[in-house]
């Protein structure tokens, strides 16, 4: 039916007041996304207690609340009989190794010599890796409470507290001087990394989107961008949404804990589609349609409903004036064109996606070239047989 | 009876002539105070009713507020016709009542039935539509702003405000219509997003924003002997009162609007735009009431306009733009100057023939006195001046003087043969003996003009002020002839010696040998000139026919129709392009261009893609159809995009009020469902593409409006416990920006709407408008609802209290009446129609098809009526018949003269052969009368020589009556003024009609004469 309405129109192949700009179909890159509704959260494991590893006395903090400390950082010093003991053993056990390794050797020369017997050398190897395996494991403790054992040349009762991870002390626990006990909590600090974007995702979305797509948030007129890790398996009760967390990867400053944010999920990775511009699209007959210039082979497969126009076109030829003129025109024009020319024809199209400018079409080719723009003024000239310009 | 009223005016000679001094002076006021209008008022008697509906769809209007009016005002008495349009955001159902009806009491009457309507809340109250006739617009305005300080909105403000009240102010003034700018409102921007923030729904804010803005009385209070008012003043004042309006509040904590939205001032959606030479602009229309004088309320709305400027700002002014009393001031002095040179004309023709200073002025005299009896009794009967009443006037000028004529003239002849006798006997004598045929003569005269006045519709109000003013002045002429004329030729006229001048001599010279060839073969004369009436019959039926000719109004104007569903910003864009092409290519002719687009603030069913555009065209235009034709073509040529119909301002009103089908012929088909109703027009098409003479076909598109549809889907409303009414509350206030409450500042009320932030930005983004229930939970639009883009309807017409669509066709090469028998066969055998499907011919073709049966009936009945006047005037048939056979004589000229100039038969053309019908049994009349009597004188006489005798004799009068009439539509025939063209027809015909009818009478009467009582005659020869 639109064919044959453009047919009808033929004889309308006239300059136009205003240009028609054209462009070719060409791919556009299309990386879906949809604004929402996001809230600045933290997760619980956030909030991270630093606990005394020994049993002590608390005689100094080396931070205050509210500090900024690095991981590795200085943070409380306990006075510890077990590091003390530990110390005082680890030192005596050295020296015991090394008395041990020298009644070794001794041995093992007066083996070779055959000054002393087998089991006698045996004997001292098995004091001698005892008491290596015994400074091994006290070593080893000592490491786990950040001692450095090689530097040990006497003992101290000395254990110091380290951060284990960036972030704020948020509150000393302890009060100075008082005794703690193993796994007792001395101070608690927030993790720089740990603030979360929670996006309330309507499922349609939901179902798209993946661990490691982006999300966008606006904080303060500020993009931050932020990466999904994780989207969680129970949709939230209220609103209805599957709510999906992402992780804030940089730092900002006073972010604000249960702040409602402007977040832009981006799902899907970037695909190629062939798109046309949003201005090229026009509703015609229930249909999203895309004007493209007439063709000459097109023409001639419209054979059929060609002749049929061709008919209504002498009806009209017979008594507007103005149309027989134009027929005329048409004929001298003829020399060059076997057939009447209708400016342009109309492609029904499909959307598929689209962004700001561009929409991701079905219906057409690569590089064909369509009406990018003013298509209103095309299509008026293909309706506007139906006016009724003549009924007065 | 007549010869005791001759004696007695004769014998109280000084009272007649107080009398006819009073009746002047009367006459005078009268012609000073009627009201003058361009056209006659041709408005039905038509009651509006207008509903705005903002932002709804035609299909909904129809069914929730068109038809529930239409329905109950369906039983009304005296309802001829009910007409609806329903487009986007108004209903607008048209009610045409029986043409006597009172328009107040139906109005009354209608407004009463309003009452009982229902139509849902929010959808609009029924409005009358203002009490003001078709082409009420007597007045356009532009408030223009020189200084470039206001904005557009400012001036619609100032025009809303304060020009409006003012004029409306003005006695006459019905309503003032505002149009173009747009109109501020308060956009309270919220973003849907944050009502999960929150915990508050839509509604919460809605209901904050209504309940906040609120004043209340407290009574008063006394205190020391003295009353203290109370007063609750709780509207906002500030954008920041609506900004801290709290919407929600717990535990000490509020939500305040200023949370969740952001409060700007913003415009209001609109539906129409005015731009002047390329720059928007606001304009107003001001309406003159049912029955006022246009003149009059234009000449005071123009008083006005000084106080209104003064009110004004500096710099901002009130400009014309379309002033009707120009056109009116044109087409009457068109037709006043054809009076005055008819008059002026006809003095001298009377001055030529009578050759006598005296019998000259008596006659002449008798003019201005018809003319002012007629203003006299137009003015009773509130007849306005104007161009059809006034060429009433002017096609009777030669007609009024003919009584007159005939009884100076027999008078003259009289005194000179009696020259001693009585005068005041002999003045008697000759006015009784010629009393009667002047009598019956004017009675014919004015019972031809009747079937005029029994014509219905537009062509009956158009033409039967024409003849009912022909009556009064032929009344008024007769009582000037009977009364006033024997006391004036007894007071005036002196008996002279010479009856016969120079000019009378030559003209018998010629005339005497026709005469005799003539009445030598009377039966070949009368063979020939009955064939070649037969002929030209035949070829007045072939000749092209229209209802009416064109106005020329001298302006230019278009009516520009750009496809449905064109956006209101587009035709701003075209409007001020073809602005500025038209200022650039015609500078020298073109002052300003002005387009009005969409639709004005009050009831008009215009929209977005549809604009008029005016021309103010600089003086001096030499050939304005020559610019309008080269116009016309430029224009269709530069901006295809759109269909141009040249108008003009008052055809424009004339072509709204066709009522509805502008087209010569249409099949109306008539059916509930628009889309059966397109294969029902399609299937027609193709039926009857066959028939012959069919030139053309059209089919009026009313599909073609894009439509975002949003069906609510129950169940997932279920599922998230949300109410339809929410949903739907979202759609018409959110994003249809339907004000929630007002802010009044001063008398000014602006709208405080409720805006969904970005919802319109494209068809996506109505799809992801959010809504958060009061449960929580947070659906986006198309979760909840279908949102689907579809094509509606751009309108829904009906008629009847039934949908049609409109087929209309152009017939050529063919009668019109025989191709709609063919094609109704055609389509009734062809086509099929489903249950509840039918078609009904319409179109100017029906109008003139009523026109035409009426006068079938009528025109008979009238020739009957005029036979038995003759036959009481003669007492003999045989006579009646004679007189009546001039008619035909007539009508070769009338015909040829259509013919050759190439006029198409219009009801003008009608009323011209009308006059000829007239004027031929006038000249009948006489002729007829003035041969009985000498063959009563002298009976001995052969029939021949009496014949010839007679007729010689009677030359002078015939030719007299015959040469006043012709020169008094000359005029009409030269005019060139506004509403000249209008009367061309008639004049053409009339013309025609008299030079044929005078010069047939003179040779062929005698002749018919000859053969009807050449036995009789010799017969009582014979016996004598």
């Amino acid at each position: 039916m639109n064919k044959l309405l453009l047919s009808s129109l033929l004889l309308a192949s006239t300059i136009f007041a205003t240009e028609i700009p054209l462009e070719k179909v060409q791919l556009h890159n299309f990386n879906k996304s949809v604004e929402l509704n996001a809230q600045v959260i933290q997760l619980s494991n956030a909030q991270q207690s630093v606990t005394s590893l020994v049993a002590g006395h608390l005689e100094k903090y080396y931070v205050k609340p509210a500090q900024k400390v690095k991981e590795g950082q200085k943070i409380a010093l306990i006075e510890s009989i077990v590091v003390s003991k530990m110390s005082a053993d680890y030192i005596a056990l050295k020296k015991q190794l090394v008395a041990v390794s020298k009644n070794y050797d001794a041995s093992k020369n007066l083996y070779e010599k055959g000054m002393t017997s087998m089991q006698e050398l045996n004997n001292q190897e098995i004091k001698k890796s005892k008491i290596s395996a015994q400074l091994t494991a006290l070593e080893s403790q000592l490491d786990t409470l950040g001692i450095d054992a090689a530097a040990l040349n006497k003992a101290t009762p000395n254990f110091i507290l380290r951060a284990h991870s960036s972030g704020v002390v948020s509150a000393l626990l302890k009060p100075l001087h008082s005794s703690v006990n193993v796994s007792d909590a001395i101070l608690s600090i927030v993790k720089n990394q740990a603030y979360y974007v929670k996006s309330f995702l309507p499922l349609e979305y939901a179902t798209k989107v993946n661990v490691g797509d982006k999300i966008v948030v606006n904080y303060a007129g500020k993009d931050i961008v932020t990466h999904i890790t994780q989207i969680l398996p129970k949709v939230d009760e209220t609103t209805q949404r599957v709510v999906v967390l992402s992780s804030v990867d940089e730092k900002v400053e006073n972010l604000f804990i249960n702040t409602y944010l402007k977040s832009t999920v981006y799902f899907g990775k970037e695909y190629a589609h062939l798109a046309v511009k949003k201005s090229a699209l026009s509703f015609f007959n229930n249909e999203w349609v895309v004007f493209v210039p007439t063709m000459e082979d097109e023409h001639h497969e419209e054979g059929a409903e060609h002749d049929a126009a061709k008919k209504e076109e002498h009806v009209e030829a017979g008594h507007d004036e103005e149309a027989e003129e134009e027929h005329g025109h048409e004929e001298n024009e003829g020399e060059h064109h076997e057939e009447h020319e209708a400016p342009y024809s109309l492609k029904v199209v499909q959307i598929v996606s689209q962004d700001e400018d561009f929409v991701a079409v079905d219906g057409l080719v690569e590089d064909e070239v369509y009406v990018s723009a003013k298509s209103y003024y095309v299509k008026s000239l293909i309706l506007k047989g139906a006016l009724g310009e003549h009924g007065h | 009876m007549l010869e005791k009223l001759i004696e007695l005016s004769l014998k109280y000679k000084v009272l007649v002539l107080v009398a006819f001094i009073a009746i002047s002076a009367f006459g005078f006021k009268a012609y000073q105070e009627i009201p003058v209008d361009a056209f006659p008022d041709i408005t039905p008697k038509q009651v509006v009713i207008y509903t705005e509906s903002p932002g709804n769809s035609a299909e909904d209007i129809e069914k929730l507020i068109t038809y529930p009016i239409e329905s109950a005002v369906s039983g009304m008495a005296g309802v001829k016709l009910i007409m609806s349009n329903s487009i986007f955001g108004l209903s607008y159902v048209s009610i045409f009542f029986e043409d006597d009806m009172d328009i107040y009491f139906l109005r009354q009457l209608v407004s009463e039935r309003l009452t009982s309507i229902d139509i849902p809340q929010g959808w609009g109250q029924p409005v009358l539509g203002p009490n003001t006739t078709g082409l009420g617009q007597v007045f356009w305005y532009e408030v223009k702003d020189s200084t470039g300080k206001y904005s557009l909105r400012e001036i619609k403000e100032m025009q809303k405000y304060l020009v409006t009240p003012l004029f409306k102010s003005v006695a006459g003034v019905e309503e003032v219509i505002g149009w173009g700018g747009d109109e501020k409102q308060y956009n309270v921007l919220i973003d849907t997003k944050k009502l999960q923030n929150f915990d508050i729904t839509y509604a919460d804010i809605t209901n904050a924003l209504r309940s906040s803005n609120q004043a209340a009385g407290g009574q008063y209070l006394e205190f020391n002997s003295e009353q203290y008012l109370i007063r609750g003043a709780g509207l906002y004042k500030t954008l920041d009162d609506i900004r801290n309006t709290v919407v929600k509040s717990s535990t000490g904590q509020s939500i305040t609007i200023n949370d969740v939205a952001v409060v700007l001032p913003g415009a209001a959606p609109r539906f129409g735009a005015v731009s002047i030479d390329g720059k928007e602009a606001v304009m107003g229309m001001v309406l003159q009431r049912t029955a006022t004088n246009a003149a009059k309320v234009v000449e005071r709305i123009k008083a006005k306009i000084e106080t209104v400027n003064i009110a004004l700002p500096d710099g901002v002014t009130i400009e014309t733009i379309y002033d009707r009393t120009e056109i009116t001031h044109k087409a009457v002095s068109t037709m006043t100057s054809a009076l005055i040179s008819g008059i002026i004309l006809v003095a001298i023709v009377l001055f030529l023939f009578l050759f006598e200073l005296r019998s000259a002025f008596i006659v002449i005299l008798s003019l201005p006195l018809s003319l002012l009896i007629a203003f006299l009794l137009m003015d009773y009967y509130n007849l306005s001046a104007n161009l059809m009443s006034l060429s009433g006037l002017a096609i009777a000028v030669g007609m009024i003087v003919d009584g007159t004529i005939v009884i100076v003239e027999n008078s003259f002849r009289l005194l000179h043969d009696k020259p001693n006798a009585n005068k005041l006997e002999v003045v008697a004598q000759a006015a009784k003996e010629v009393a009667t045929p002047v009598t019956y003569a004017v009675l014919i005269i004015a019972a031809v003009f009747i079937p005029l006045l029994s014509l219905d519709g537009l062509a009956g109000k158009l033409y039967s002020p024409m003849a009912l003013n022909i009556v009064f002045v032929m009344l008024g002429s007769l009582l000037v002839a009977l009364v006033l004329v024997p006391v004036l030729i007894l007071l005036l006229l002196k008996p002279t010696s010479s009856a016969e001048n120079v000019v009378m001599l030559k003209i018998k010279k010629v005339y005497t040998p026709l005469l005799m060839l003539a009445l030598n073969n009377a039966k070949k004369v009368l063979v020939a000139v009955s064939i070649i009436f037969v002929g030209l019959a035949f070829v007045l039926t072939q000749q092209g026919r229209e209802f009416m000719p064109e106005l020329n109004e001298e302006s230019i104007m278009y009516r520009v129709i750009a496809i449905p569903g064109t956006a209101l910003t587009q035709s701003v864009t075209t409007a001020q392009m073809l602005e500025k092409h038209i200022l650039e290519t015609y500078p020298d002719e073109v002052l300003s261009v002005l387009s009005m687009i969409g639709r004005s603030e009050k009831g008009e069913t215009a929209q977005g893609n549809y604009m008029e555009v005016l021309l103010t065209l600089k003086p001096g235009i030499e050939d304005l159809p020559a610019l309008t034709n080269k116009m016309n073509e430029d224009l269709e040529h530069t901006f295809t995009h759109v269909a141009f119909i040249p108008t003009q301002p008052i055809a424009m009103r004339i072509e709204e009020l066709l009522e509805g089908v502008k087209a010569e012929l249409a099949v109306k088909i008539y059916g509930d469902d628009q889309k059966i109703l397109d294969t029902i027009s399609k299937e027609i098409q193709s039926a009857i593409s066959g028939v012959d003479g069919l030139e053309r076909m059209e089919v009026e598109s009313q599909l073609g409006q894009a439509q975002i549809k949003i069906t609510p889907d129950y169940l997932a409303l279920a599922r998230y416990g949300i109410s339809v009414d929410e949903v739907m509350d979202v759609i018409r206030n959110g994003i249809g920006e339907e004000p929630v409450s007002e802010k009044i500042e001063g008398i000014r009320r602006f709208g405080i709407v409720a805006k969904i932030k970005d919802a319109k930005k494209d068809a996506q983004s109505i799809k992801k408008v959010t809504l958060r229930s009061k449960s929580g939970a947070l659906v986006t639009l198309d979760q909840i609802c279908s949102v689907e883009i579809q094509q509606g309807a751009a309108f829904i017409k009906r008629e009847n209290l039934s949908r049609y669509m409109v087929l209309s066709m152009e017939v050529e090469g063919r009668d019109v009446a025989s191709f709609v028998a063919e094609a109704d066969r055609i389509i009734k055998t062809k086509v099929n129609m489903p249950t509840g499907y039918y078609i009904g011919w319409a179109g100017d073709f029906k109008n003139m098809k009523e026109a035409t049966d009426k006068l079938m009936v009528i025109i008979p009945i009238t020739i009957l009526l005029v036979i038995l006047l003759l036959f009481t005037a003669f007492n003999s048939l045989g006579k009646a018949m004679i007189i009546l056979l001039n008619v035909p004589f007539g009508f070769i000229g009338g015909i040829i003269a259509l013919v050759v100039s190439g006029i198409y038969l219009s009801v003008s053309a009608i009323v011209g052969f009308l006059a000829i019908f007239a004027i031929a049994i006038l000249n009948g009349i006489v002729l007829v009368s003035f041969i009985d009597e000498l063959r009563v004188k002298f009976p001995h006489v052969g029939l021949k020589t009496l014949l010839k005798d007679a007729t010689l004799l009677r030359l002078r009068p015939v030719l007299m009556t015959a040469f006043t009439t012709l020169f008094g539509i000359l005029p009409l025939l030269f005019a060139t003024g506004v509403g000249s063209e209008i009367q061309y027809p008639l004049a053409v015909v009339i013309t025609g009609g008299i030079i044929s009818s005078t010069f047939l009478t003179l040779l062929i009467l005698p002749s018919t004469y000859l053969l009807f009582y050449k036995k009789e005659h010799f017969c009582e020869d014979n016996t004598k």
